[in-house]
Protein backbone atom coordinates (compact mmCIF):
# COMPACT_ATOMS: atom_id res chain seq x y z
CA UNK A 1 0.00 0.00 0.00
CA UNK A 2 2.47 2.42 1.16
CA UNK A 3 4.78 1.46 -1.90
CA UNK A 4 1.76 2.07 -4.23
CA UNK A 5 1.42 5.50 -2.75
CA UNK A 6 5.17 6.29 -3.21
CA UNK A 7 4.92 5.23 -6.74
CA UNK A 8 1.84 7.25 -7.52
CA UNK A 9 3.39 10.48 -6.11
CA UNK A 10 6.45 9.60 -8.26
CA UNK A 11 4.18 9.09 -11.45
CA UNK A 12 2.50 11.94 -10.51
CA UNK A 13 5.57 14.27 -10.12
CA UNK A 14 7.31 12.89 -13.34
CA UNK A 15 3.71 13.97 -15.13
CA UNK A 16 4.02 17.55 -13.84
CA UNK A 17 7.50 17.99 -15.21
CA UNK A 18 6.25 16.47 -18.52
CA UNK A 19 3.65 19.06 -18.66
CA UNK A 20 5.88 21.73 -17.90
CA UNK A 21 7.87 20.57 -20.22
CA UNK A 22 5.44 20.77 -22.49
CA UNK A 23 3.92 24.32 -22.11
CA UNK A 24 7.24 25.55 -22.51
CA UNK A 25 8.09 23.94 -25.68
CA UNK A 26 4.66 25.92 -26.94
CA UNK A 27 5.68 28.92 -25.25
CA UNK A 28 9.10 29.15 -27.29
CA UNK A 29 6.97 28.34 -30.67
CA UNK A 30 4.61 31.22 -29.84
CA UNK A 31 7.48 33.68 -29.60
CA UNK A 32 9.27 32.17 -32.55
CA UNK A 33 6.34 32.24 -35.03
CA UNK A 34 6.09 36.21 -34.39
CA UNK A 35 9.67 36.43 -35.86
CA UNK A 36 8.83 34.24 -39.57
CA UNK A 37 7.92 35.91 -42.50
CA UNK A 38 3.98 34.61 -42.51
CA UNK A 39 0.95 36.36 -43.21
CA UNK A 40 -0.66 38.08 -40.29
CA UNK A 41 -3.67 36.22 -39.98
CA UNK A 42 -1.88 32.71 -40.09
CA UNK A 43 0.58 33.99 -37.30
CA UNK A 44 -2.63 35.29 -35.55
CA UNK A 45 -4.17 31.81 -35.72
CA UNK A 46 -1.40 29.71 -35.07
CA UNK A 47 -0.48 31.89 -31.99
CA UNK A 48 -4.54 31.84 -30.43
CA UNK A 49 -4.68 27.66 -30.87
CA UNK A 50 -1.69 27.31 -28.92
CA UNK A 51 -2.76 29.83 -26.27
CA UNK A 52 -5.89 27.68 -25.71
CA UNK A 53 -3.62 24.48 -25.55
CA UNK A 54 -1.52 26.51 -22.83
CA UNK A 55 -4.63 27.68 -21.02
CA UNK A 56 -6.48 24.43 -21.06
CA UNK A 57 -3.13 22.24 -19.78
CA UNK A 58 -2.87 24.69 -17.15
CA UNK A 59 -6.67 24.24 -16.02
CA UNK A 60 -6.88 20.98 -16.70
CA UNK A 61 -3.31 19.41 -15.08
CA UNK A 62 -2.31 22.02 -12.52
CA UNK A 63 -5.53 23.14 -11.42
CA UNK A 64 -6.61 19.59 -11.96
CA UNK A 65 -9.84 21.04 -13.14
CA UNK A 66 -9.99 17.17 -15.53
CA UNK A 67 -11.23 14.70 -13.57
CA UNK A 68 -12.57 17.18 -10.64
CA UNK A 69 -16.24 17.50 -9.25
CA UNK A 70 -19.10 18.60 -12.20
CA UNK A 71 -20.13 21.35 -9.80
CA UNK A 72 -16.50 22.90 -9.50
CA UNK A 73 -15.99 22.50 -13.16
CA UNK A 74 -19.33 24.48 -13.85
CA UNK A 75 -18.61 27.43 -11.49
CA UNK A 76 -15.36 28.42 -13.56
CA UNK A 77 -16.45 27.42 -17.52
CA UNK A 78 -19.79 29.19 -17.36
CA UNK A 79 -18.51 31.86 -16.70
CA UNK A 80 -15.22 31.76 -18.43
CA UNK A 81 -17.45 30.66 -21.74
CA UNK A 82 -19.49 34.23 -20.73
CA UNK A 83 -16.64 36.12 -20.67
CA UNK A 84 -15.01 34.41 -24.36
CA UNK A 85 -18.30 35.18 -25.96
CA UNK A 86 -18.49 38.75 -24.03
CA UNK A 87 -14.68 39.45 -25.75
CA UNK A 88 -15.51 38.04 -29.37
CA UNK A 89 -18.95 39.78 -29.11
CA UNK A 90 -17.26 43.53 -28.41
CA UNK A 91 -14.58 42.53 -30.92
CA UNK A 92 -17.37 41.89 -33.54
CA UNK A 93 -18.99 45.24 -32.89
CA UNK A 94 -16.26 47.75 -32.67
CA UNK A 95 -13.33 45.73 -34.27
CA UNK A 96 -11.82 48.86 -36.25
CA UNK A 97 -14.37 50.96 -35.23
CA UNK A 98 -12.73 54.44 -34.32
CA UNK A 99 -16.13 56.00 -34.11
CA UNK A 100 -15.94 56.57 -30.27
CA UNK A 101 -12.27 58.44 -30.93
CA UNK A 102 -13.53 61.46 -29.13
CA UNK B 1 -5.28 8.62 -12.24
CA UNK B 2 -1.82 9.86 -11.42
CA UNK B 3 -2.50 13.83 -11.20
CA UNK B 4 -6.24 13.41 -9.46
CA UNK B 5 -7.13 15.04 -6.01
CA UNK B 6 -6.77 12.91 -2.98
CA UNK B 7 -9.99 13.51 -1.32
CA UNK B 8 -8.91 10.70 1.09
CA UNK B 9 -6.39 12.24 2.85
CA UNK B 10 -7.88 15.69 2.91
CA UNK B 11 -10.08 17.11 5.54
CA UNK B 12 -13.82 16.42 4.88
CA UNK B 13 -15.34 19.14 8.41
CA UNK B 14 -16.07 21.70 4.97
CA UNK B 15 -17.64 18.97 3.08
CA UNK B 16 -21.12 20.42 2.01
CA UNK B 17 -24.78 19.39 1.06
CA UNK B 18 -22.93 19.26 -2.66
CA UNK B 19 -20.75 17.05 -1.99
CA UNK B 20 -17.28 19.53 -2.37
CA UNK B 21 -15.68 21.30 -0.13
CA UNK B 22 -17.05 24.50 0.27
CA UNK B 23 -13.84 26.28 0.58
CA UNK B 24 -12.40 24.74 -2.91
CA UNK B 25 -16.43 25.75 -4.40
CA UNK B 26 -15.66 29.10 -3.12
CA UNK B 27 -12.21 29.86 -4.38
CA UNK B 28 -13.56 28.34 -8.10
CA UNK B 29 -16.38 30.61 -8.01
CA UNK B 30 -14.53 33.39 -7.15
CA UNK B 31 -11.80 32.65 -9.89
CA UNK B 32 -14.97 32.62 -11.98
CA UNK B 33 -15.59 36.08 -11.42
CA UNK B 34 -12.18 37.03 -12.09
CA UNK B 35 -12.24 35.64 -15.41
CA UNK B 36 -15.02 37.75 -16.60
CA UNK B 37 -13.06 40.75 -14.70
CA UNK B 38 -10.14 40.16 -16.66
CA UNK B 39 -12.20 39.79 -20.14
CA UNK B 40 -13.59 42.83 -19.30
CA UNK B 41 -10.60 44.72 -19.09
CA UNK B 42 -8.80 42.44 -21.81
CA UNK B 43 -11.95 43.76 -24.06
CA UNK B 44 -11.48 46.96 -23.05
CA UNK B 45 -7.51 46.94 -24.22
CA UNK B 46 -8.86 45.28 -27.85
CA UNK B 47 -11.87 47.82 -28.70
CA UNK B 48 -9.87 50.91 -28.05
CA UNK B 49 -6.65 49.82 -29.34
CA UNK B 50 -7.99 50.76 -33.73
CA UNK B 51 -9.08 53.97 -31.36
CA UNK B 52 -5.98 54.78 -29.93
CA UNK B 53 -4.11 54.47 -33.57
CA UNK B 54 -6.79 57.30 -34.63
CA UNK B 55 -6.26 60.15 -32.07
CA UNK B 56 -3.68 62.30 -32.02
CA UNK B 57 -2.02 61.13 -29.26
CA UNK B 58 -1.56 57.81 -30.86
CA UNK B 59 0.74 55.26 -29.56
CA UNK B 60 1.52 52.41 -31.40
CA UNK B 61 2.44 49.61 -28.50
CA UNK B 62 4.86 47.78 -31.07
CA UNK B 63 6.70 50.50 -30.88
CA UNK B 64 6.81 50.10 -26.93
CA UNK B 65 6.46 46.60 -25.99
CA UNK B 66 9.58 44.44 -25.35
CA UNK B 67 8.60 40.88 -26.45
CA UNK B 68 11.90 39.48 -25.01
CA UNK B 69 11.79 40.97 -21.31
CA UNK B 70 7.67 39.53 -21.26
CA UNK B 71 8.87 36.29 -22.69
CA UNK B 72 11.15 36.49 -19.55
CA UNK B 73 8.10 36.98 -17.37
CA UNK B 74 6.26 34.25 -19.16
CA UNK B 75 8.93 31.65 -18.24
CA UNK B 76 8.63 32.89 -14.86
CA UNK B 77 5.14 32.74 -14.21
CA UNK B 78 5.04 29.08 -16.09
CA UNK B 79 7.73 28.20 -13.59
CA UNK B 80 5.99 29.14 -10.61
CA UNK B 81 2.38 27.23 -11.79
CA UNK B 82 5.38 23.93 -12.05
CA UNK B 83 6.90 24.40 -8.52
CA UNK B 84 3.25 24.82 -7.13
CA UNK B 85 2.11 21.90 -8.55
CA UNK B 86 5.14 20.18 -7.19
CA UNK B 87 4.66 22.00 -3.55
CA UNK B 88 1.17 20.16 -3.77
CA UNK B 89 2.13 16.85 -4.79
CA UNK B 90 4.57 17.09 -1.92
CA UNK B 91 2.56 17.96 0.78
CA UNK B 92 -0.07 15.41 -0.08
CA UNK B 93 2.51 12.69 0.22
CA UNK B 94 3.93 14.57 3.55
CA UNK B 95 7.16 15.58 2.38
CA UNK B 96 6.92 18.34 4.21
CA UNK B 97 10.64 19.32 3.23
CA UNK B 98 10.21 19.34 -0.71
CA UNK B 99 6.54 21.16 -0.17
CA UNK B 100 8.72 24.14 1.77
CA UNK B 101 11.12 23.98 -0.83
CA UNK B 102 8.59 24.56 -4.17
CA UNK B 103 6.60 26.99 -1.93
CA UNK B 104 9.37 29.39 -1.57
CA UNK B 105 10.38 29.27 -5.08
CA UNK B 106 7.28 29.57 -6.18
CA UNK B 107 7.07 32.61 -4.32
CA UNK B 108 10.44 33.69 -5.54
CA UNK B 109 9.58 33.56 -9.03
CA UNK B 110 6.18 35.38 -8.35
CA UNK B 111 8.45 38.33 -7.03
CA UNK B 112 10.87 38.06 -9.89
CA UNK B 113 8.09 38.46 -12.46
CA UNK B 114 6.95 41.37 -10.54
CA UNK B 115 10.42 43.11 -10.58
CA UNK B 116 10.54 42.44 -14.01
CA UNK B 117 7.21 44.24 -14.45
CA UNK B 118 8.15 47.08 -12.15
CA UNK B 119 11.42 47.67 -14.73
CA UNK B 120 8.75 47.30 -17.42
CA UNK B 121 6.68 50.02 -16.20
CA UNK B 122 9.57 52.17 -15.50
CA UNK B 123 11.34 51.73 -18.85
CA UNK B 124 7.90 52.31 -20.61
CA UNK B 125 7.61 55.53 -18.08
CA UNK B 126 11.14 56.78 -19.36
CA UNK B 127 9.71 56.14 -23.04
CA UNK B 128 7.10 58.26 -22.26
CA UNK B 129 4.14 56.23 -22.47
CA UNK B 130 2.14 56.43 -19.02
CA UNK B 131 -1.36 56.13 -17.39
CA UNK B 132 -2.54 59.32 -19.18
CA UNK B 133 -0.32 59.51 -22.09
CA UNK B 134 -3.33 57.81 -24.41
CA UNK B 135 -5.36 55.02 -24.57
CA UNK B 136 -2.69 52.33 -25.16
CA UNK B 137 -0.98 53.93 -22.03
CA UNK B 138 -4.45 53.61 -20.00
CA UNK B 139 -5.64 50.04 -20.88
CA UNK B 140 -2.34 48.57 -21.01
CA UNK B 141 -1.02 50.16 -17.44
CA UNK B 142 -4.27 48.93 -15.89
CA UNK B 143 -5.24 45.54 -17.24
CA UNK B 144 -1.16 44.63 -16.67
CA UNK B 145 -1.10 46.41 -13.13
CA UNK B 146 -4.29 44.42 -12.21
CA UNK B 147 -2.97 41.37 -12.80
CA UNK B 148 0.10 42.62 -11.25
CA UNK B 149 -1.67 43.37 -8.16
CA UNK B 150 -2.94 39.98 -8.60
CA UNK B 151 0.57 38.30 -8.69
CA UNK B 152 1.22 40.45 -5.64
CA UNK B 153 -1.44 38.95 -3.87
CA UNK B 154 -1.10 35.61 -5.06
CA UNK B 155 2.18 35.82 -3.39
CA UNK B 156 1.34 37.03 -0.12
CA UNK B 157 -1.14 34.10 0.22
CA UNK B 158 0.87 31.69 -0.55
CA UNK B 159 3.43 33.00 2.05
CA UNK B 160 0.23 33.18 4.73
CA UNK B 161 -0.14 29.50 3.99
CA UNK B 162 3.96 28.82 4.11
CA UNK B 163 4.08 30.28 7.85
CA UNK B 164 0.32 28.60 8.27
CA UNK B 165 2.01 25.03 8.08
CA UNK B 166 4.91 25.57 9.98
CA UNK B 167 2.93 26.86 12.93
CA UNK B 168 0.70 24.49 12.63
CA UNK B 169 2.03 21.31 10.84
CA UNK B 170 -0.70 18.36 12.19
CA UNK B 171 -3.50 20.55 10.91
CA UNK B 172 -6.13 18.48 8.81
CA UNK B 173 -6.54 21.44 6.58
CA UNK B 174 -2.53 21.48 5.50
CA UNK B 175 -3.78 20.28 1.98
CA UNK B 176 -6.67 22.40 1.18
CA UNK B 177 -4.83 25.15 2.60
CA UNK B 178 -2.18 24.51 -0.19
CA UNK B 179 -4.45 23.62 -3.04
CA UNK B 180 -6.50 26.70 -2.25
CA UNK B 181 -3.58 28.92 -2.46
CA UNK B 182 -2.08 26.77 -5.53
CA UNK B 183 -5.65 27.31 -7.48
CA UNK B 184 -5.26 31.08 -7.04
CA UNK B 185 -1.86 31.35 -8.61
CA UNK B 186 -2.07 29.04 -11.74
CA UNK B 187 -5.26 31.20 -12.50
CA UNK B 188 -3.10 34.33 -12.08
CA UNK B 189 -0.70 32.26 -14.38
CA UNK B 190 -3.92 31.57 -16.87
CA UNK B 191 -4.52 35.19 -17.03
CA UNK B 192 -1.00 35.65 -18.31
CA UNK B 193 -1.35 33.64 -21.16
CA UNK B 194 -4.13 35.29 -22.11
CA UNK B 195 -2.47 38.59 -21.91
CA UNK B 196 1.33 37.70 -23.14
CA UNK B 197 -0.39 36.45 -26.47
CA UNK B 198 -3.19 38.56 -26.88
CA UNK B 199 -1.25 42.29 -25.57
CA UNK B 200 2.08 41.11 -26.40
CA UNK B 201 2.61 38.79 -29.38
CA UNK B 202 -0.21 39.57 -31.86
Amino acid sequence: MAGDLAHEAHESTRFYWMVGAVLAAVTIVEVAITFLPLPHELIVAVLMVLMVVKGAGVVMYFMHLKGDARILQAVFVVPFLLATVMILLFLLLFSQHVGIAG
Amino acid sequence: MAHSSHPGRIGTANVGSLGVDSRKLGVWTFIGSEALFFAALITTYLVFAPVNMARADAQNPKEYLDIWLTSVLAALLLASSLTMVLALAAVRRGDMKLFRVWLLATVGLGFSFLGGQVYEFTELYHHGATLSSSLFGTTFFVLTGFHGTHVLIGAIWLLSVFFKVQRYPDSPETVMDVELGGLYWHFVDLVWVVIFTVIYLI
